[in-house]
């Protein structure tokens, strides 16, 4: 049913959407190039994944029974998934409220909000990653001001940590989070709000009953591309996280390029996208049925 | 104003003109190009500033330069399949020998160089020519730490503690993590008293890096010895870092960084102008002064004061490995690290 039908409104006439070429068409470029570039590749990512030895001769599973046989390998997959889990919860913490605060700034401060969100997009993640090691290193500012605060007595180690690791990704990541959620906030009827607080709703339970229920779409697609990136992010993990830290990408990197042996790296490039897969579909689950409550 | 009318036969006149001129520029250019692989940073950087200029010079040869490490520049040139994206290769000893196992370059003529007898003997062979040497031992920031002695200090209080670590992607690594290995019983093909050792000691270990990333973790205090390469250490010496570098009692390690023709390459002349070039006097004294600190192989050149040696020969007495029964194993040896190392 369309929106306006819904509402009631009778609307003119238009063909059926099949019967329509300009509108799919438009789609044409994105779909050829989603092809050539995308699926393509991805086939053949799948066939190399079928075969046994490393010069691509002997058709076999070897390597798919080598990596999901190995409680090694799990647990690296684990790791990964649970390294978008605590990025994805630590943005979301941090950047709901920035948010809020958002919503409730006027216009020449929302201004200044977004430019300050959008501002770390601006400088490479190359440059913000290596900038990490000057905040987290044992004479890392954290550790000289903790030090010089007295709170503890000998340096913390944060890099390559897993909790280093998200706090920096956490910074890395956060503009992907705030842009979907600032773009809804910004397109809600502050009425609804007022309306809340007039049928004498606390501001919590207009929080809890109005706000986020309507910016969830937001949010939700904020923790779906954060959690896509932040498993993916190679450069950040491998400079952070070092060696100490293994997560898939780091292993696709080895067998690729230091290795050669392609029939392992497919294989665990398609662990990665089925298990980065798996965690946006899971998000997208946990917001619909929130939505459904709501 | 009168609107400019572009009939077709107009479009096709000045389409021709243009494509003519374009003709044109390319004959003032009839020398050509060579497009070299080469390592980003430091190599790029000193590519750039005397490679470029010279070739230029006395060859007419422009030198288009893509940056990519060693094994990017096989994986690249084994996935392009006979049309490869560079015309030279520049790598290390591994990597070198899985090109000529997977017959990735073209067959290297070395008495076309005009250069040859200034090279040291057996520095150029059918698959390519030296181009410059590493030499690897241990850099320690003498301010923070005693003077290490041998490759077993690293897993010894006090240097343990502030050791910063690579795994095996790397040549230097690689070579390292054998030599250590053989002070405790081991040998080029068997790492496994390494893995005994650094089980006892992970926990003290300071970091365990990106092999990228070590520099910085070096000029940032979070590890005050490693082992590394005498251009690091120059290096962040220039950049004011406390750190000396150390040959190890049982000797320092060298390997050689080579060049190398891509099969398939359709700008073969311009590759030996280009090799000729680079292992020149002028150029490679050029490369050995900081901020490069390359280590030359040209015999004119007179080697800087900071290098672990006075003479070329000198290196002959340094210790050498066999990548051809490394390589094999090196895939196992990754997998262990992971596995023995990762948290």
């Amino acid at each position: 049913m369309t929106p306006a039908a819904r509402a009631g409104v009778s609307s003119p006439w238009r063909p059926p959407a099949v019967m329509r070429p300009a509108e799919w068409q438009l789609a044409l470029p994105l779909a050829v190039a989603y092809a050539a570039f995308f699926l393509v590749p991805l086939g053949l990512l799948i066939v190399v994944s079928a075969f046994d030895d490393e010069k691509i001769t002997t058709v076999g599973f070897a390597q798919w029974r080598k990596f999901l046989g190995d409680p090694f390998y799990w647990k690296v997959i684990l790791d990964t998934v649970k390294l978008g889990f605590f990025t994805v919860v630590a943005t979301a913490l941090i950047g709901y409220p920035l948010a809020l605060v958002y919503l409730g700034a006027g216009p020449r401060w929302q201004r200044v909000i977004l430019f300050v969100v959008i501002l770390p997009l601006l400088t490479s993640v190359v440059v913000r990653t290596f900038a990490w090691i000057v905040i987290l290193g044992r004479e890392g500012v954290i550790n000289q001001s903790l030090l010089w605060l007295g709170l503890v007595p000998a340096p913390l180690r944060l890099l390559q940590t897993e909790h280093g690791l998200v706090i920096a990704l956490t910074q890395i990541e956060m503009p992907l989070l705030l842009l979907p959620l600032l773009s809804v906030m910004s397109r809600m009827d502050p009425n609804l709000r007022d309306a809340s607080a007039g049928l004498g709703a606390s501001k919590w339970r207009t929080l809890f009953r109005i706000t986020l229920p309507l910016s969830l779409p937001g949010l939700v697609a904020g923790c779906m591309l954060v959690f896509a990136s932040s498993t993916t992010a190679f450069i950040s993990q491998f400079v952070i996280g070092g060696n100490r830290l293994v997560y898939l990408p780091l292993l696709i990197w080895q067998q690729s390029l230091v290795v050669y042996n392609w029939p392992l790296a497919a294989v665990t490039a398609l662990t990665l996208l089925v298990s980065v897969g798996l965690g946006v579909a899971a998000i997208a689950a946990v917001g619909r049925r929130r939505r459904a409550y709501a | 104003m009168t609107p400019i009318r572009l009939t077709r036969r107009h479009f096709l006149i000045s389409a021709a003109a243009t494509y003519g001129a374009t003709m044109l520029g390319g004959l003032a250019h009839a020398k050509g190009s060579v497009t070299a692989a080469m390592y980003p940073g430091t190599w790029e950087d000193a590519f750039r500033a005397h490679v470029v200029p010279i070739l230029k010079k006395t060859h007419d040869v422009d030198l288009e330069m893509t940056p990519l490490f060693a094994v990017d520049q096989i994986a690249k040139a084994q996935a392009a399949r006979g049309a490869p994206p560079f015309d030279a290769f520049v790598l290390d000893p591994g990597p070198r020998v899985t090109g000529i196992e997977r017959g990735l370059f073209d067959k290297f003529d070395a008495k076309r160089l005009t250069n040859l007898a200034k090279l040291p003997a057996g520095a150029a062979d059918e698959s390519g020519v030296t181009v410059a040497a590493q030499v690897v031992g241990i850099g320690y920031n003498p301010k923070k730490l005693p003077r290490p002695k041998s490759w077993t200090d690293l897993l010894k209080d006090p240097w343990v503690s502030s050791l910063g670590m690579t795994g095996f992607q790397t040549t230097y690594g690689t070579v390292s993590i054998i030599e250590i290995a053989k002070q405790f019983g081991g040998s080029e093909t068997n790492v496994e008293p390494f893995f005994v050792e650094i089980k006892k000691v992970l926990s003290k270990v300071a970091a365990i890096g990106a092999p990228a990333s070590m520099p910085s973790l070096f000029q940032q205090g979070q590890c005050d010895i490693t082992y590394t390469n005498t251009q690091t250490v120059a290096t962040l010496r220039g950049r004011g870092v406390d750190i000396e570098f150390v040959k190890p009692q049982s000797g320092a390690v060298a390997f050689f960084t080579t060049m190398h023709i891509a099969k398939g390459s359709k700008e073969i002349e311009n590759a030996y102008k280009y090799f000729d070039t680079v292992v020149s006097a002028p150029v490679q004294s050029a490369l050995m002064q900081p901020p490069n600190n390359f280590i030359p192989v040209n015999r004119d050149v007179k080697l800087a004061a900071d290098l672990p040696m006075t003479s070329l020969d000198e290196m002959a007495k340094f210790v050498r490995h066999d990548w051809s029964k490394i390589n094999p194993l090196r895939a196992g040896w990754i997998e262990r690290f992971n596995k023995e190392v990762a948290k």
